[in-house]
Protein backbone atom coordinates (compact mmCIF):
# COMPACT_ATOMS: atom_id res chain seq x y z
CA UNK A 1 0.00 0.00 0.00
CA UNK A 2 1.32 3.44 -0.93
CA UNK A 3 0.85 5.57 2.21
CA UNK A 4 2.07 8.76 0.52
CA UNK A 5 -0.51 8.66 -2.28
CA UNK A 6 -3.31 10.37 -0.27
CA UNK A 7 -1.17 12.69 1.86
CA UNK A 8 -0.91 16.32 0.72
CA UNK A 9 2.56 17.75 0.47
CA UNK A 10 3.93 19.84 3.34
CA UNK A 11 3.59 22.83 1.10
CA UNK A 12 -0.04 21.97 0.51
CA UNK A 13 -0.68 21.69 4.25
CA UNK A 14 0.86 25.09 4.79
CA UNK A 15 -1.09 26.64 1.93
CA UNK A 16 -4.27 25.24 3.45
CA UNK A 17 -3.27 26.69 6.83
CA UNK A 18 -2.64 30.14 5.39
CA UNK A 19 -5.96 30.08 3.55
CA UNK A 20 -7.89 29.09 6.69
CA UNK A 21 -6.07 31.73 8.72
CA UNK A 22 -6.82 34.38 6.14
CA UNK A 23 -10.52 33.42 6.19
CA UNK A 24 -10.66 33.50 9.99
CA UNK A 25 -9.26 37.03 10.01
CA UNK A 26 -11.85 38.28 7.51
CA UNK A 27 -14.49 38.85 10.20
CA UNK A 28 -17.96 39.35 8.69
CA UNK A 29 -16.71 40.40 5.26
CA UNK A 30 -15.76 43.59 3.44
CA UNK A 31 -19.32 44.93 3.02
CA UNK A 32 -20.22 44.84 6.73
CA UNK A 33 -16.84 46.23 7.73
CA UNK A 34 -17.20 49.09 5.25
CA UNK A 35 -20.63 49.96 6.67
CA UNK A 36 -19.13 50.30 10.14
CA UNK A 37 -16.34 52.47 8.79
CA UNK A 38 -18.90 54.79 7.17
CA UNK A 39 -20.80 54.93 10.47
CA UNK A 40 -17.59 55.93 12.27
CA UNK A 41 -17.58 52.79 14.42
CA UNK A 42 -14.44 50.70 14.87
CA UNK A 43 -14.52 46.97 14.16
CA UNK A 44 -13.50 44.40 16.76
CA UNK A 45 -9.92 43.97 15.52
CA UNK A 46 -9.39 47.73 15.27
CA UNK A 47 -10.59 48.04 18.86
CA UNK A 48 -8.11 45.38 20.00
CA UNK A 49 -5.33 47.15 18.15
CA UNK A 50 -6.07 50.42 19.94
CA UNK A 51 -6.44 48.76 23.33
CA UNK A 52 -3.32 46.60 23.32
CA UNK A 53 0.30 47.70 23.09
CA UNK A 54 1.72 47.29 19.54
CA UNK A 55 2.32 43.65 18.53
CA UNK A 56 1.41 42.37 21.99
CA UNK A 57 -1.96 40.75 21.19
CA UNK A 58 -1.76 36.97 20.92
CA UNK A 59 -5.00 35.35 19.89
CA UNK A 60 -6.49 32.27 21.51
CA UNK A 61 -9.21 30.55 19.52
CA UNK A 62 -8.80 32.09 16.06
CA UNK A 63 -10.06 28.90 14.39
CA UNK A 64 -13.13 28.58 16.59
CA UNK A 65 -16.36 28.38 14.60
CA UNK A 66 -19.97 27.35 15.04
CA UNK A 67 -20.14 23.89 16.56
CA UNK A 68 -23.93 23.61 16.54
CA UNK A 69 -24.34 23.85 12.82
CA UNK A 70 -21.48 22.69 10.52
CA UNK A 71 -23.09 24.65 7.64
CA UNK A 72 -22.39 27.86 9.58
CA UNK A 73 -18.66 27.23 10.02
CA UNK A 74 -17.56 29.22 6.99
CA UNK A 75 -19.80 32.13 8.11
CA UNK A 76 -18.50 32.27 11.68
CA UNK A 77 -14.85 33.38 11.70
CA UNK A 78 -13.51 33.22 15.28
CA UNK A 79 -17.14 32.41 16.08
CA UNK A 80 -17.90 36.11 16.48
CA UNK A 81 -15.89 36.69 19.66
CA UNK A 82 -12.19 37.44 19.34
CA UNK A 83 -10.33 36.39 22.46
CA UNK A 84 -6.72 36.43 23.55
CA UNK A 85 -4.09 38.16 25.62
CA UNK A 86 -2.40 41.50 25.17
CA UNK A 87 -0.40 44.04 27.10
CA UNK A 88 -2.18 47.20 28.17
CA UNK A 89 0.31 49.93 29.04
CA UNK A 90 2.90 47.22 29.58
CA UNK A 91 0.79 44.89 31.73
CA UNK A 92 -0.65 41.53 30.64
CA UNK A 93 -4.44 41.33 30.30
CA UNK A 94 -7.02 38.91 28.93
CA UNK A 95 -9.21 40.50 26.27
CA UNK A 96 -12.45 39.61 24.54
CA UNK A 97 -13.75 41.70 21.64
CA UNK A 98 -17.19 40.90 20.28
CA UNK A 99 -17.27 40.95 16.47
CA UNK A 100 -20.76 42.19 15.61
CA UNK A 101 -20.16 41.55 11.89
CA UNK A 102 -20.20 37.80 12.55
CA UNK A 103 -23.78 36.81 13.31
CA UNK A 104 -24.18 39.84 15.56
CA UNK A 105 -21.48 38.46 17.90
CA UNK A 106 -24.21 36.19 19.22
CA UNK A 107 -23.35 33.83 22.06
CA UNK A 108 -22.74 30.26 20.97
CA UNK A 109 -21.29 27.04 22.24
CA UNK A 110 -17.78 27.59 20.87
CA UNK A 111 -17.42 31.25 21.76
CA UNK A 112 -18.77 30.42 25.23
CA UNK A 113 -15.85 28.01 25.58
CA UNK A 114 -13.45 30.70 24.39
CA UNK A 115 -14.67 33.13 27.06
CA UNK A 116 -14.53 30.41 29.73
CA UNK A 117 -10.90 29.66 28.79
CA UNK A 118 -10.03 33.35 28.97
CA UNK A 119 -11.56 33.66 32.42
CA UNK A 120 -9.83 30.51 33.65
CA UNK A 121 -6.40 31.72 32.53
CA UNK A 122 -6.97 35.24 33.84
CA UNK A 123 -8.06 33.96 37.24
CA UNK A 124 -5.25 31.38 37.55
CA UNK A 125 -2.49 33.71 36.35
CA UNK A 126 -3.72 36.97 37.84
CA UNK A 127 -4.64 39.03 34.78
CA UNK A 128 -7.35 41.69 34.45
CA UNK A 129 -10.08 40.89 31.89
CA UNK A 130 -11.42 43.42 29.40
CA UNK A 131 -14.75 42.78 27.68
CA UNK A 132 -15.43 44.88 24.58
CA UNK A 133 -19.17 44.28 24.44
CA UNK A 134 -21.48 44.41 21.46
CA UNK A 135 -23.83 41.47 20.91
CA UNK A 136 -27.29 40.64 19.66
CA UNK A 137 -27.66 38.06 22.46
CA UNK A 138 -27.97 34.29 22.23
CA UNK A 139 -27.44 32.74 18.77
CA UNK A 140 -30.58 31.44 17.12
CA UNK A 141 -31.65 28.78 16.42
CA UNK A 142 -28.71 27.15 18.25
CA UNK A 143 -30.29 27.79 21.65
CA UNK A 144 -33.79 26.64 20.72
CA UNK A 145 -35.35 23.53 22.14
CA UNK A 146 -34.25 21.34 24.98
CA UNK A 147 -31.12 20.30 23.07
CA UNK A 148 -30.05 23.92 22.77
CA UNK A 149 -30.81 24.68 26.38
CA UNK A 150 -29.19 21.47 27.55
CA UNK A 151 -25.92 22.13 25.79
CA UNK A 152 -25.52 25.90 25.70
CA UNK A 153 -26.78 28.72 27.90
CA UNK A 154 -24.91 29.02 31.16
CA UNK A 155 -24.43 25.29 31.72
CA UNK A 156 -21.00 26.09 33.10
CA UNK A 157 -21.75 27.01 36.73
CA UNK A 158 -18.81 29.47 36.81
CA UNK A 159 -19.94 31.34 33.69
CA UNK A 160 -21.37 34.28 35.64
CA UNK A 161 -19.53 33.78 38.92
CA UNK A 162 -17.67 36.78 40.29
CA UNK A 163 -15.14 36.39 43.08
CA UNK A 164 -13.05 39.47 42.25
CA UNK A 165 -9.71 37.65 41.96
CA UNK A 166 -8.78 40.04 39.13
CA UNK A 167 -10.31 43.29 37.86
CA UNK A 168 -12.96 43.03 35.13
CA UNK A 169 -13.50 46.01 32.86
CA UNK A 170 -16.19 46.42 30.24
CA UNK A 171 -16.81 48.80 27.37
CA UNK A 172 -20.35 48.84 25.99
CA UNK A 173 -19.80 49.72 22.34
CA UNK A 174 -23.06 49.19 20.50
CA UNK A 175 -26.12 46.97 20.91
CA UNK A 176 -25.38 44.86 23.95
CA UNK A 177 -27.90 42.20 24.89
CA UNK A 178 -27.77 38.88 26.74
CA UNK A 179 -24.34 37.78 27.94
CA UNK A 180 -22.72 40.98 26.68
CA UNK A 181 -24.83 43.01 29.12
CA UNK A 182 -24.29 40.40 31.85
CA UNK A 183 -20.51 40.90 31.63
CA UNK A 184 -20.92 44.68 31.64
CA UNK A 185 -22.79 44.65 34.95
CA UNK A 186 -20.51 41.97 36.42
CA UNK A 187 -17.50 44.19 35.74
CA UNK A 188 -15.80 46.58 38.15
CA UNK A 189 -16.02 49.38 35.62
CA UNK A 190 -18.26 49.80 32.58
CA UNK A 191 -17.76 52.65 30.13
CA UNK A 192 -20.62 53.23 27.70
CA UNK A 193 -20.34 54.89 24.32
CA UNK A 194 -23.27 57.16 23.46
CA UNK A 195 -25.57 55.45 20.98
CA UNK A 196 -25.06 52.06 22.62
CA UNK A 197 -27.90 50.13 24.18
CA UNK A 198 -27.42 47.84 27.19
CA UNK A 199 -30.41 45.64 27.99
CA UNK A 200 -31.52 42.10 28.79
CA UNK A 201 -32.83 41.71 25.25
CA UNK A 202 -33.31 43.70 22.07
CA UNK A 203 -35.99 46.43 21.70
CA UNK A 204 -37.68 44.19 19.10
CA UNK A 205 -37.99 41.25 21.49
CA UNK A 206 -39.01 43.59 24.31
CA UNK A 207 -41.78 45.09 22.17
CA UNK A 208 -43.00 41.64 21.13
CA UNK A 209 -43.12 40.58 24.80
CA UNK A 210 -44.95 43.69 25.98
CA UNK A 211 -47.04 44.46 22.89
CA UNK A 212 -45.82 48.07 22.98
CA UNK A 213 -43.32 49.97 20.88
CA UNK A 214 -40.02 50.14 22.75
CA UNK A 215 -37.59 52.98 22.19
CA UNK A 216 -33.98 51.69 22.32
CA UNK A 217 -32.69 54.76 24.19
CA UNK A 218 -35.45 54.42 26.79
CA UNK A 219 -34.86 50.68 27.08
CA UNK A 220 -31.15 50.91 27.76
CA UNK A 221 -29.53 54.04 26.37
CA UNK A 222 -26.69 55.91 28.00
CA UNK A 223 -28.89 58.34 29.93
CA UNK A 224 -30.83 55.47 31.53
CA UNK A 225 -27.67 53.74 32.67
CA UNK A 226 -25.69 56.85 33.64
CA UNK A 227 -28.51 58.51 35.59
CA UNK A 228 -31.08 55.90 36.63
CA UNK A 229 -29.49 52.44 36.96
CA UNK A 230 -25.87 53.47 37.53
CA UNK A 231 -24.71 50.62 35.25
CA UNK A 232 -22.68 53.09 33.17
CA UNK A 233 -19.72 54.16 35.28
CA UNK A 234 -18.67 56.60 32.57
CA UNK A 235 -20.15 57.86 29.30
CA UNK A 236 -18.09 58.83 26.25
CA UNK A 237 -18.75 59.91 22.67
CA UNK A 238 -16.45 57.60 20.69
CA UNK A 239 -14.94 54.11 20.67
CA UNK A 240 -11.49 55.65 21.00
CA UNK A 241 -12.48 57.53 24.17
CA UNK A 242 -14.01 54.34 25.60
CA UNK A 243 -10.77 52.39 25.08
CA UNK A 244 -8.78 55.24 26.64
CA UNK A 245 -11.12 55.09 29.66
CA UNK A 246 -10.54 51.33 30.01
CA UNK A 247 -6.79 51.91 30.07
CA UNK A 248 -7.09 54.82 32.48
CA UNK A 249 -9.24 52.78 34.91
CA UNK A 250 -6.79 49.86 34.84
CA UNK A 251 -3.86 52.20 35.53
CA UNK A 252 -5.17 52.67 39.09
CA UNK A 253 -5.68 48.94 39.75
CA UNK A 254 -3.38 46.03 40.46
CA UNK A 255 -3.48 43.10 38.03
CA UNK A 256 -4.94 40.87 40.74
CA UNK A 257 -6.16 40.89 44.34
CA UNK A 258 -2.89 39.64 45.83
CA UNK A 259 -0.97 42.65 44.60
CA UNK A 260 -0.83 46.35 45.45
CA UNK A 261 -1.85 48.90 42.78
CA UNK A 262 0.96 50.25 40.59
CA UNK A 263 2.54 53.57 41.51
CA UNK A 264 3.51 56.31 39.14
CA UNK A 265 5.41 59.58 39.10
CA UNK A 266 3.71 62.52 40.82
CA UNK A 267 2.32 64.85 38.17
CA UNK A 268 3.89 68.30 37.98
CA UNK A 269 1.93 71.00 39.77
CA UNK A 270 0.39 68.63 42.33
CA UNK A 271 -0.59 70.44 45.50
CA UNK A 272 -0.03 73.89 44.03
CA UNK A 273 -3.60 74.98 44.94
CA UNK A 274 -3.33 73.96 48.60
CA UNK A 275 -2.47 77.46 49.80
CA UNK A 276 -5.81 78.73 48.49
CA UNK A 277 -7.98 75.71 49.28
CA UNK A 278 -10.12 77.53 51.83
CA UNK A 279 -11.28 79.85 49.03
CA UNK A 280 -13.17 76.85 47.60
CA UNK A 281 -15.35 76.65 50.72
CA UNK A 282 -18.19 79.24 50.93
CA UNK A 283 -18.11 81.77 53.76
CA UNK A 284 -21.61 80.75 54.94
CA UNK A 285 -22.11 77.30 56.44
CA UNK A 286 -25.45 76.92 54.67
CA UNK A 287 -24.19 77.65 51.16
CA UNK A 288 -23.39 74.93 48.68
CA UNK A 289 -20.24 74.31 46.63
CA UNK A 290 -18.73 71.64 44.39
CA UNK A 291 -16.58 69.38 46.56
CA UNK A 292 -14.85 68.00 43.45
CA UNK A 293 -12.85 71.23 43.25
CA UNK A 294 -11.49 70.51 46.73
CA UNK A 295 -10.79 66.86 45.85
CA UNK A 296 -8.93 67.86 42.67
CA UNK A 297 -6.83 70.38 44.59
CA UNK A 298 -5.76 67.77 47.16
CA UNK A 299 -4.97 64.74 44.96
CA UNK A 300 -2.16 64.57 42.39
CA UNK A 301 -2.85 67.00 39.57
CA UNK A 302 -5.30 65.73 36.92
CA UNK A 303 -5.50 62.31 38.60
CA UNK A 304 -9.16 62.37 39.73
CA UNK A 305 -10.99 59.73 37.69
CA UNK A 306 -14.64 60.10 38.63
CA UNK A 307 -16.88 57.02 38.57
CA UNK A 308 -20.68 57.22 38.17
CA UNK A 309 -20.51 61.03 37.87
CA UNK A 310 -24.17 61.30 36.79
CA UNK A 311 -25.60 58.80 39.32
CA UNK A 312 -26.19 59.51 43.02
CA UNK A 313 -24.65 62.96 42.51
CA UNK A 314 -25.03 63.97 46.17
CA UNK A 315 -21.74 62.14 46.58
CA UNK A 316 -18.75 61.83 44.30
CA UNK A 317 -16.66 58.67 44.04
CA UNK A 318 -13.52 58.20 42.03
CA UNK A 319 -10.01 56.86 41.79
CA UNK A 320 -7.09 59.23 42.21
CA UNK A 321 -3.44 59.31 43.16
CA UNK A 322 -1.77 60.81 46.19
CA UNK A 323 2.00 61.09 45.91
CA UNK A 324 1.78 58.62 43.01
CA UNK A 325 -0.21 55.98 44.95
CA UNK A 326 -3.77 54.92 44.02
CA UNK A 327 -6.53 55.93 46.39
CA UNK A 328 -10.32 55.76 46.29
CA UNK A 329 -12.09 59.02 47.06
CA UNK A 330 -15.58 59.23 48.56
CA UNK A 331 -16.87 62.75 49.17
CA UNK A 332 -20.26 64.25 49.92
CA UNK A 333 -21.10 66.89 47.34
CA UNK A 334 -23.09 69.80 48.81
CA UNK A 335 -23.59 71.12 45.26
CA UNK A 336 -26.42 68.58 44.84
CA UNK A 337 -29.22 68.53 47.42
CA UNK A 338 -26.84 70.12 49.92
CA UNK A 339 -24.93 66.84 50.10
CA UNK A 340 -27.80 65.05 51.90
CA UNK A 341 -27.34 61.38 51.05
CA UNK A 342 -30.00 59.50 49.10
CA UNK A 343 -30.38 55.81 48.28
CA UNK A 344 -28.59 56.11 44.91
CA UNK A 345 -25.57 57.58 46.70
CA UNK A 346 -25.65 54.72 49.22
CA UNK A 347 -25.52 52.17 46.40
CA UNK A 348 -22.80 54.07 44.59
CA UNK A 349 -20.60 54.33 47.68
CA UNK A 350 -21.22 50.71 48.67
CA UNK A 351 -20.13 49.38 45.28
CA UNK A 352 -17.12 51.71 45.33
CA UNK A 353 -16.04 50.46 48.77
CA UNK A 354 -16.29 46.87 47.47
CA UNK A 355 -14.09 47.81 44.50
CA UNK A 356 -11.43 49.54 46.61
CA UNK A 357 -11.31 46.85 49.28
CA UNK A 358 -11.17 44.01 46.75
CA UNK A 359 -8.14 45.52 45.01
CA UNK A 360 -6.13 46.96 47.91
CA UNK A 361 -6.88 50.61 47.22
CA UNK A 362 -6.89 52.79 50.38
CA UNK A 363 -10.04 54.87 50.90
CA UNK A 364 -10.11 58.59 51.69
CA UNK A 365 -13.44 60.17 52.67
CA UNK A 366 -14.22 63.90 52.64
CA UNK A 367 -17.25 64.65 54.78
CA UNK A 368 -19.77 67.46 54.40
CA UNK A 369 -23.32 66.20 54.75
CA UNK A 370 -26.37 67.38 56.68
CA UNK A 371 -27.42 63.70 56.93
CA UNK A 372 -29.42 61.12 55.02
CA UNK A 373 -32.40 62.33 53.01
CA UNK A 374 -35.47 61.17 54.86
CA UNK A 375 -39.17 61.02 54.02
CA UNK A 376 -41.73 58.71 52.43
CA UNK A 377 -39.92 58.59 49.11
CA UNK A 378 -36.65 57.52 50.74
CA UNK A 379 -38.42 54.76 52.67
CA UNK A 380 -40.05 53.46 49.48
CA UNK A 381 -36.59 53.29 48.00
CA UNK A 382 -35.56 51.05 50.91
CA UNK A 383 -33.36 53.64 52.61
CA UNK A 384 -32.74 51.62 55.81
CA UNK A 385 -31.48 48.65 53.80
CA UNK A 386 -29.26 50.80 51.59
CA UNK A 387 -27.84 52.74 54.56
CA UNK A 388 -26.99 49.52 56.36
CA UNK A 389 -25.44 47.91 53.25
CA UNK A 390 -23.22 50.97 53.05
CA UNK A 391 -22.42 50.82 56.78
CA UNK A 392 -21.68 47.10 56.66
CA UNK A 393 -19.45 47.56 53.62
CA UNK A 394 -17.50 50.23 55.47
CA UNK A 395 -17.10 47.98 58.52
CA UNK A 396 -15.84 45.12 56.31
CA UNK A 397 -13.38 47.35 54.46
CA UNK A 398 -9.90 46.26 55.51
CA UNK A 399 -7.79 48.61 53.38
CA UNK A 400 -6.70 51.83 55.14
CA UNK A 401 -9.62 54.24 55.62
CA UNK A 402 -8.97 57.88 56.37
CA UNK A 403 -11.68 60.50 56.78
CA UNK A 404 -11.53 64.27 56.82
CA UNK A 405 -14.52 66.25 58.10
CA UNK A 406 -14.62 69.47 56.07
CA UNK A 407 -17.84 70.92 57.41
CA UNK A 408 -21.11 69.19 58.40
CA UNK A 409 -21.34 65.64 59.70
CA UNK A 410 -24.71 64.76 61.18
CA UNK A 411 -26.54 61.77 62.63
CA UNK A 412 -26.11 58.28 61.20
CA UNK A 413 -24.32 59.82 58.21
CA UNK A 414 -21.49 60.75 60.61
CA UNK A 415 -20.89 57.03 61.15
CA UNK A 416 -21.37 56.04 57.49
CA UNK A 417 -18.82 58.64 56.46
CA UNK A 418 -16.18 57.19 58.74
CA UNK A 419 -16.90 58.95 62.02
CA UNK A 420 -15.74 57.39 65.29
CA UNK A 421 -13.87 54.13 64.81
CA UNK A 422 -15.39 53.67 61.37
CA UNK A 423 -12.21 54.94 59.80
CA UNK A 424 -8.65 54.29 60.87
CA UNK A 425 -7.91 57.95 61.36
CA UNK A 426 -10.34 60.87 61.58
CA UNK A 427 -9.17 64.38 60.89
CA UNK A 428 -11.27 67.54 60.87
CA UNK A 429 -10.87 71.01 59.53
CA UNK A 430 -11.55 73.73 62.13
CA UNK A 431 -14.69 74.47 60.07
CA UNK A 432 -16.17 71.07 61.02
CA UNK A 433 -19.51 70.88 62.86
CA UNK A 434 -20.76 67.59 64.21
CA UNK A 435 -24.04 66.77 65.93
CA UNK A 436 -27.00 64.43 65.84
CA UNK A 437 -29.56 66.74 64.25
CA UNK A 438 -30.40 70.41 63.81
CA UNK A 439 -31.26 71.74 67.32
CA UNK A 440 -34.49 73.31 66.03
CA UNK A 441 -35.73 69.86 64.94
CA UNK A 442 -34.54 68.43 68.26
CA UNK A 443 -36.69 70.89 70.26
CA UNK A 444 -39.76 70.13 68.15
CA UNK A 445 -39.33 66.37 68.51
CA UNK A 446 -38.42 66.19 72.20
CA UNK A 447 -40.51 69.08 73.58
CA UNK A 448 -43.14 69.55 70.87
CA UNK A 449 -42.39 73.28 70.81
CA UNK A 450 -42.44 75.53 67.77
CA UNK A 451 -40.24 78.65 67.55
CA UNK A 452 -41.93 81.50 69.49
CA UNK A 453 -43.81 79.17 71.89
CA UNK A 454 -43.29 79.68 75.65
CA UNK A 455 -40.27 77.67 76.81
CA UNK A 456 -38.89 77.27 73.30
CA UNK A 457 -35.85 79.47 73.86
CA UNK A 458 -34.62 77.64 76.96
CA UNK A 459 -35.28 74.26 75.36
CA UNK A 460 -33.37 75.39 72.26
CA UNK A 461 -30.44 76.60 74.38
CA UNK A 462 -30.29 73.19 76.07
CA UNK A 463 -30.44 71.35 72.75
CA UNK A 464 -27.98 73.65 71.00
CA UNK A 465 -24.80 72.03 72.36
CA UNK A 466 -21.54 73.11 70.90
CA UNK A 467 -21.22 71.35 67.54
CA UNK A 468 -17.75 72.71 66.80
CA UNK A 469 -14.99 70.15 66.62
CA UNK A 470 -13.09 70.97 69.83
CA UNK A 471 -15.08 68.72 72.18
CA UNK A 472 -14.46 65.80 69.82
CA UNK A 473 -10.75 66.56 69.69
CA UNK A 474 -10.61 66.80 73.49
CA UNK A 475 -12.04 63.29 73.82
CA UNK A 476 -9.85 61.92 70.97
CA UNK A 477 -12.97 61.09 68.91
CA UNK A 478 -11.13 62.88 66.11
CA UNK A 479 -7.44 62.25 66.17
CA UNK A 480 -6.33 65.42 64.36
CA UNK A 481 -7.60 68.90 63.64
CA UNK A 482 -5.67 70.12 60.64
CA UNK A 483 -5.19 73.32 58.67
CA UNK A 484 -7.05 72.93 55.37
CA UNK A 485 -3.89 73.82 53.45
CA UNK A 486 -2.05 70.90 55.13
CA UNK A 487 -4.64 68.28 54.05
CA UNK A 488 -2.63 66.87 51.15
CA UNK A 489 0.55 66.47 53.22
CA UNK A 490 -1.43 65.02 56.13
CA UNK A 491 -3.08 62.39 53.93
CA UNK A 492 0.16 61.40 52.18
CA UNK A 493 1.94 60.91 55.50
CA UNK A 494 -0.98 59.18 57.21
CA UNK A 495 -1.39 56.72 54.33
CA UNK A 496 2.26 55.80 54.73
CA UNK A 497 1.60 55.11 58.43
CA UNK A 498 -1.53 53.05 57.77
CA UNK A 499 -0.21 50.87 54.95
CA UNK A 500 -0.60 47.37 56.25
CA UNK A 501 2.98 46.23 56.83
CA UNK A 502 1.77 42.87 58.14
CA UNK A 503 0.11 41.85 54.90
CA UNK A 504 2.25 43.78 52.45
CA UNK A 505 -0.64 46.14 51.72
CA UNK A 506 -3.10 43.36 50.87
CA UNK A 507 -6.59 43.55 52.37
CA UNK A 508 -8.72 40.65 53.66
CA UNK A 509 -11.26 40.98 50.77
CA UNK A 510 -14.25 40.16 52.92
CA UNK A 511 -16.64 41.45 50.22
CA UNK A 512 -15.12 39.60 47.28
CA UNK A 513 -18.39 37.75 46.67
CA UNK A 514 -20.70 40.74 47.22
CA UNK A 515 -23.10 41.65 44.42
CA UNK A 516 -21.73 43.58 41.46
CA UNK A 517 -24.72 45.90 41.52
CA UNK A 518 -27.16 46.73 44.31
CA UNK B 1 -37.07 78.00 21.42
CA UNK B 2 -39.48 76.16 23.70
CA UNK B 3 -40.74 76.45 27.25
CA UNK B 4 -38.91 74.08 29.59
CA UNK B 5 -40.15 73.03 33.01
CA UNK B 6 -37.61 73.74 35.72
CA UNK B 7 -37.96 71.40 38.68
CA UNK B 8 -36.82 71.45 42.29
CA UNK B 9 -34.40 68.63 43.02
CA UNK B 10 -35.29 68.63 46.72
CA UNK B 11 -38.25 68.83 49.06
CA UNK B 12 -38.12 72.09 51.04
CA UNK B 13 -39.42 75.63 51.16
CA UNK B 14 -38.73 78.50 48.78
CA UNK B 15 -36.43 80.90 50.63
CA UNK B 16 -35.59 83.50 48.02
CA UNK B 17 -36.46 84.20 44.38
CA UNK B 18 -33.81 86.02 42.37
CA UNK B 19 -35.50 86.49 38.99
CA UNK B 20 -38.69 87.97 37.52
CA UNK B 21 -40.67 86.88 34.45
CA UNK B 22 -39.11 88.19 31.26
CA UNK B 23 -35.60 88.19 32.73
CA UNK B 24 -32.77 86.63 30.70
CA UNK B 25 -30.75 84.13 32.72
CA UNK B 26 -27.29 82.76 31.94
CA UNK B 27 -26.26 79.09 32.20
CA UNK B 28 -25.16 78.35 35.76
CA UNK B 29 -27.22 81.22 37.22
CA UNK B 30 -29.72 80.55 40.02
CA UNK B 31 -33.45 81.21 39.66
CA UNK B 32 -34.23 80.77 43.34
CA UNK B 33 -33.00 79.15 46.52
CA UNK B 34 -34.84 76.31 48.23
CA UNK B 35 -34.20 75.75 51.91
CA UNK B 36 -33.89 72.05 52.72
CA UNK B 37 -32.06 70.19 55.50
CA UNK B 38 -31.01 73.68 56.72
CA UNK B 39 -29.05 74.14 53.50
CA UNK B 40 -29.51 76.69 50.73
CA UNK B 41 -30.11 74.68 47.57
CA UNK B 42 -30.04 76.84 44.43
CA UNK B 43 -32.21 76.01 41.42
CA UNK B 44 -29.66 76.46 38.67
CA UNK B 45 -30.17 76.68 34.90
CA UNK B 46 -27.96 74.36 32.87
CA UNK B 47 -28.55 76.36 29.66
CA UNK B 48 -29.29 80.05 29.13
CA UNK B 49 -32.93 81.11 28.76
CA UNK B 50 -35.65 83.64 29.51
CA UNK B 51 -37.97 83.27 32.49
CA UNK B 52 -41.56 82.85 31.25
CA UNK B 53 -43.39 82.09 34.47
CA UNK B 54 -42.67 81.52 38.15
CA UNK B 55 -44.85 78.78 39.65
CA UNK B 56 -43.88 79.41 43.28
CA UNK B 57 -43.43 82.34 45.68
CA UNK B 58 -41.14 82.84 48.66
CA UNK B 59 -42.34 80.76 51.60
CA UNK B 60 -44.06 78.09 49.49
CA UNK B 61 -43.38 74.44 50.21
CA UNK B 62 -42.14 72.41 47.26
CA UNK B 63 -41.63 68.70 46.84
CA UNK B 64 -38.89 66.94 44.92
CA UNK B 65 -39.59 67.13 41.20
CA UNK B 66 -42.15 69.94 41.50
CA UNK B 67 -42.15 72.44 38.63
CA UNK B 68 -41.02 75.80 40.03
CA UNK B 69 -40.67 77.83 36.82
CA UNK B 70 -41.05 77.82 33.05
CA UNK B 71 -38.04 79.02 31.09
CA UNK B 72 -37.86 79.56 27.32
CA UNK B 73 -34.66 78.00 25.97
Amino acid sequence: MDLTATSPSLEGVMLDYEMRREQALQMGGARKLERRRVDGVLNARERLQLLCDPDSFIESGLFGASSSNPMDRSRTPADGKITGFGRIDGREAAVSANDFTVMGASSSSTNGRKIAHLKRVATQRGLPIVFLGESSGARMPDHMGSHGMGTLLGNDPAQYQRMRETPWVSATLGCSYGSSSWYSVLSDFNVMRKGSVLAVSSPLLASMATGEAVDPEELGGWRVHAEVTGFADMVVDTDEQALAAVKAFLSYLPSHHRSEPPTCAVSAGSGEQMGRILELLPESRTQVYDVRRIVRAIVDKDSYFEIKARFGRVATTGLARLDGHSIGVIANNPLVKGGAMDTDACEKITSFLVLCDSFNIPVVMFVDTPGFLIGAEAEKRRAPGKIMNFMNALSLTTVPKLSVILRKSYGQAYLNMGGGRNSDEVAAWPTAEVSFMDPQFGVRIVHGLEPGAPGYDSAYADMNRDSRVWDMAATHAVQSVIRPRDTRDYLIRMLQVHRSQLSGGIGAHLMRAWPTSF
Amino acid sequence: MKNCEIKSEVTGSVWKIMVVPGQKVQAGESLMIIESMKMEIPVVLEDPGTVVELRVAAGDSVSEGAVVALVAM
